[in-house]
């Protein structure tokens, strides 16, 4: 067990900067899931701190160790890849006892370890098959396996699960949770899957281009996003942003305008002035439909384009003009609205869409969030 | 697009086809097939201008224990392998530390070490035929079977290296960000990783040089002159020379002398096994 911490790290490609002074602190024991779209640099940051990349500058020191100069072999990591990289040529355990085999220990810690690892990931029946007689799960458990058996101080994961189908994804997320529980290790996970992120994460790194957006909770980033970016990140579907106007800055209160909605106040938000462009965000959860337009709600009108029923859900996507949203999972002018139950409405139903402003967001014009923090439900 | 099917129904298109494949066939295997005919032939028979008829009296055994009794083809034999077997070791060693290196370890400079293995093999050999003498002169490796093992696996480890990189840089870099994140050095690397996945390959380089070797005649002429150093391809000159009339046995041990290439083929294609990478990585 051991904590990995991340310091000005910096990394240039060929005219690419793909990491930009990334600093992270990493605790003991801690599970942390690295989220980003593709090209942030999350697998760049994984493959730093396991070794497989060298850095411009800055330092990685795992367990307070300075290991930037240092082999991966030397740094007490073992990584698992998302093609699994099995070496074909070999069985199943000859595939997990390699670090140990490589280091030159004896044959029976190699086998007691391999043994061990099997009986953790219920991989005993298939020792002595080869890669390619597995299926996706197994051979995913074997490159698993193969990091176990070493005892490493860190577990890097690099989206491990994404090339699994979906039912096998939810069971070995459950899977690994359950391993993190069971080994105590330190374990850094990178994903482009919000919902791996949000349910096996101690704590969510959100990177973009390059840069840490924000560290935290799963349901502290998702209450509490610090800009636009997080916050139309985390969540499906994504949160609905709406282009406005500040109107007037009047004392603990600003009014805001949006053409095709009646001027919206939000109180408690410092540092704007009239004429600044700023956005609104509104979650499609906090999105409900109203009979008619009352004074502590801001609504607005809108034809139904395209209704999905989930089950327990149904999301709807409205067309709101004049009002613009802009919102890249249904394009400009719609609007997504989910409702926790089923819904007889159908395709093209005029109808009326409000909130709470307590439930929404303010972004200024640099992309921080400036309406208060909001409570994070306990778990 | 090509190549098409001929549809079943089409039976002229079909017969044109079949009677095409079967003259390409017989033109190439003409010459085959005459040696083979003319090493199981008397000499009288030859003598008296029978070159394609059915042969009169076959003298298969009389004529290939004559190579063996009348000829020094058992010492050329020897010679060849002596001279063939440690050089195809020699190449394959070589090739897979400069293409696992070029294509695993890119260096300032690598490029151009990869141009110059590449543009090598342009280079016509026979340009190189004074100065290759004269080096081995000097070297007092003239007119042994060190000449020959120097100068092949000099020249066609630029070919294998070429080979050996394509096939080790097309090898999933997950393997060797894996073993390398377990601790595995370089050399390990090649070793536990790199050699198994490649052995399709170097079987095939393993059939490509021995052949090239083997069957080489210009640089045995070139760097040998004794007849206890010369390989087969020179010592069946010799043989013209002694028997300017017995092609019956000169085409015996022609035959004998092509059979080492294809043992190799048949001992090599056990290794030739399809989707050795299967399972490597996703699929």
């Amino acid at each position: 067990m051991s904590s990995v911490e991340l310091r000005k790290v910096d990394k240039h490609y060929a005219g690419y900067h793909a990491l930009k002074a990334v600093d992270l602190r990493i605790e003991k024991g801690e599970f942390v899931v690295m989220v980003g779209p593709s090209g942030c640099g999350k697998s760049t940051l994984l493959k730093t701190i396991a070794g497989l990349e060298t850095i411009n500058s800055g330092q990685v020191v795992i367990n307070g160790r300075d290991v930037t100069r240092e082999e991966p072999g030397d740094r007490g990591i073992a990584m698992v890849f998302q093609s699994y990289a099995l070496y074909p040529h070999m069985t199943v355990a000859e595939n997990m006892g390699f670090g140990l085999r490589m280091a030159k220990r004896p044959k029976a810690e190699i086998d007691a370890a391999v043994k061990r690892a099997a009986q953790i990931l219920r991989l005993e029946e298939q020792l002595d098959k080869r890669p390619k007689q597995l299926s996706g799960g197994q051979r995913q458990r074997v490159a698993i396996g193969r990091a176990i058996t070493r005892s490493p101080e860190v577990f890097l994961f690099d989206e491990p699960l994404s090339n699994l189908d979906a039912a096998l994804r939810t069971q070995m997320r459950v899977e690994l949770s359950s391993l993190h529980a069971q080994l105590g290790s330190t374990m850094v996970y990178v994903t482009h899957d919000q919902i791996e992120a949000m349910t096996m994460a101690d704590r969510i790194v959100v990177l973009n281009k390059g840069r840490v957006e924000q560290v935290g909770s799963p349901l502290e980033l998702y209450a509490n996003p610090a800009n636009i970016f997080v916050a139309g990140f985390l969540g499906a579907p994504r949160m609905n942003f709406i282009e406005a106007r500040v109107e007037t800055v009047g004392a603990g209160e600003i009014t805001l305008t949006a053409a095709g909605m009646p001027a919206l106040a939000f109180g408690g938000i410092d540092g704007l002035s009239a004429g600044d462009a700023v956005t609104v965000g509104i979650r499609p959860e906090n999105l409900h439909l109203v009979e008619a337009a009352n004074a502590r709600q801001a609504s607005f009108p809108g034809q139904v384009r395209l209704v999905e029923h989930l089950g327990r859900e149904t999301v709807l996507y409205l067309d709101a003009s004049p009002l613009q949203a802009t919102n890249s999972d249904s394009g400009t002018g719609n609007f997504t609205v989910q409702l926790n139950k089923v819904s007889p409405i159908s395709v093209g139903a005029q109808l009326t869409a409000g909130f709470d402003l307590a439930d929404a967001y303010l972004f200024g014009p640099d992309g921080r969030t400036l309406t208060p923090r909001k409570p994070v439900p306990a778990t | 697009m090509y190549p098409r099917p001929i549809p079943e129904d089409a039976k002229i298109k079909r017969g044109l086809y079949v009677g095409g494949v079967t003259l390409v066939v017989a033109l190439w295997l003409l010459p085959l097939i005459a040696v083979m005919l003319t090493s199981i032939r008397s000499n009288e028979e030859l003598m008296a201008g029978n070159y394609w008829g059915w042969p009169q009296k076959f003298s298969l055994i009389e004529n290939y224990t004559a190579v063996f009794e009348q000829t020094a083809m058992l010492r050329f034999f020897l010679n060849s392998l002596l001279i063939t077997i440690p050089s195809v070791i020699g190449v394959l060693i070589l090739s897979t530390l400069t293409g696992f290196v070029l294509s695993r370890y890119p260096f300032r400079g690598s490029n151009l070490i990869f141009a110059l293995f590449v543009g090598g093999n342009f280079l016509p050999a026979q340009v190189m035929m004074i100065p290759v003498r004269d080096l081995m002169v000097r070297l007092g490796l003239y007119d042994t079977v060190y000449a020959l093992i120097v100068f092949h696996i000099a020249f066609q480890t630029g070919f294998a290296t070429l080979f050996m990189r394509n096939f080790i840089a097309a090898l999933p870099g997950e393997l060797f960000q894996a073993a390398r994140a377990e601790g595995a050095s370089p050399f390990q690397v090649l070793r536990h990783v790199v050699v198994p996945l490649v052995r399709p390959a170097l079987a095939a380089l393993a059939i490509l040089t021995f052949t090239f070797i083997w069957n080489d005649y210009f640089w045995a002429i070139v760097l040998t002159q004794s007849d206890a150093v010369k390989p087969v391809t020179a010592g069946l000159n010799n043989l013209r020379g002694e028997w300017t009339s017995a092609w019956n046995i000169v085409s015996a041990a022609t035959i004998f002398v092509a059979l080492p290439p294809v043992v190799m083929f048949f001992l090599m294609q056990k290794h030739f096994i399809s989707g050795l990478t299967m399972g490597a990585v996703k699929g």
